[in-house]
C-alpha cells in the first residue's frame, strides 16, 4: 500500500488545483465504494469505511489540520486492513483496539480540560 | 522463469515503485493475450493497456479495489456480441468469462516473470471505467490488472487445504 493510496500522505497541498484533485479523488472513491457494496462481499464494508476515513483525514491534514494521537490510533487499523477479507475476526479485533484507544484519548481530553 | 515457480511465488502486489514499464514488457503482455486459448478459438475479449498517468488516475478514482500507483493497468473487457457470433450461446453466457480468466492468468504470470508485481481488481464502477477508456456498446470492462515494479515484499498467502479443493478420481477422495 502506498502513501497516496492509504491517504497517509500528509504533505500539504501545494496549490488550489492540487486540493481540488484530492477532493475529487476522495469524492469519487467514497461514491464508488458505496455503489460497489451492493454486490461486494460483506467484509468489504468495514474496509471501505476505514479507507474512506483515512482518505478524509489525509484530505483534512493536507488543508492544515492533523492530530498525531489519532494517527497512532489509525495505525492499528492500517496494519490490519488486509485481514478484512481473509480474517474478519482479526480485523474486527483491530477495530475494537483502535476504538478503545480512541476512548482513552477522549477520556484523557476530558480529564485535562 | 519456470512457470510452476511463477505460479508458486506470485502474490498480489498493492504498492508499486514510480517506474514505467519497458516496451518489451508491453510486447510480452500482448503476446500473452494473443496466445491465450479460448473456446472455439473465439478470441472475443478485448484488452485495453493503459499507461498514461492521467488515465490511470481517472481509473483509480472509480476503482476502490485498486491499491497503489501502478505503472500500467490492463482493462479486460468482455464482448457479448462477438462471443455469440463466434462461439454461440455457451460462449456468450459462460465461456467468455472462462476465456477471460485464462487470459488474465497468462497476463499475471507473464508480467510476474519479468519481475513485476500485479493484482487483479474487480472492485470498480463498470460504467465509469467504460466511459473513461471509451468502450463501445457491447464491450464491458470485467476485470482490471494492475502492474508495476513492487515497492514492498508481498504478504503471505492464505490457501485452502488441498484436501478441501482437490479430489482424486471421485469427489471427496483424497
Ligand atoms: C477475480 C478477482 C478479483 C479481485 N479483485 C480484487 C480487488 O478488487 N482488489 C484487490 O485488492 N484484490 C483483488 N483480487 C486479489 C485477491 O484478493 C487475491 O488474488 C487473493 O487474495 C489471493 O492472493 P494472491 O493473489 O496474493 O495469491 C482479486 C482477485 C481475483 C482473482
Amino acid at each position: 500500500m502506498t502513501t497516496s493510496d492509504t491517504g497517509n500522505d500528509r504533505n500539504q497541498c501545494s496549490t488550489r488545483e492540487d486540493e481540488r484533485e484530492k477532493l475529487r479523488d476522495f469524492v469519487a472513491y467514497t461514491l464508488t465504494s458505496a455503489r460497489g457494496l451492493y454486490r461486494e462481499p460483506l467484509s468489504y464494508g468495514p474496509m471501505r469505511m476505514v479507507d474512506a476515513l483515512e482518505k478524509a483525514l489525509a484530505l483534512i491534514a493536507s488543508c492544515g489540520l492533523s492530530d498525531p494521537t489519532m494517527d497512532a490510533t489509525l495505525g492499528i487499523i492500517r496494519e490490519n486492513r488486509w485481514r478484512a477479507g481473509t480474517d474478519p475476526v482479526g480485523f474486527a479485533k483491530a477495530l475494537d483496539d483502535a476504538t478503545v484507544q480512541l476512548v482513552r484519548i477522549t477520556v484523557a481530553d476530558e480529564e485535562n480540560s | 522463469m519456470d512457470v510452476l515457480e511463477a505460479i508458486r511465488s506470485r502474490r498480489s502486489t498493492r504498492s508499486f515503485e514510480p517506474r514505467g514499464l519497458e516496451p518489451e514488457i508491453i510486447n510480452a503482455i500482448e503476446t500473452a493475450i494473443t496466445s491465450s486459448p479460448s473456446g472455439s478459438n473465439a478470441q472475443e475479449s478485448h484488452f485495453v493497456i493503459v499507461q498514461d498517468p492521467a488515465q490511470i488516475r481517472r481509473i483509480k478514482r472509480f476503482a476502490p479495489g485498486l491499491s497503489g500507483d501502478p505503472a500500467a493497468v490492463v482493462v479486460l473487457c468482455s464482448n457479448r456480441r462477438d462471443a455469440l457470433e463466434r462461439g454461440g450461446a455457451d460462449t456468450a453466457e459462460v465461456l467468455r468469462f472462462v476465456n477471460m480468466g485464462i487470459a488474465a492468468a497468462y497476463v499475471l504470470l507473464t508480467t510476474f516473470s519479468f519481475g513485476l508485481g500485479n493484482c487483479p481488481v474487480r472492485s470498480f464502477h463498470r460504467g465509469a471505467i467504460k466511459e473513461i477508456v471509451g468502450l463501445p456498446g457491447d464491450i464491458e470492462p470485467e476485470l482490471l490488472i494492475t502492474m508495476g515494479y513492487p515497492a514492498e515484499p508481498p504478504r503471505l498467502k492464505t490457501s485452502m487445504p488441498m484436501t478441501e479443493v482437490i479430489s482424486h478420481d471421485h469427489f471427496g477422495h483424497r
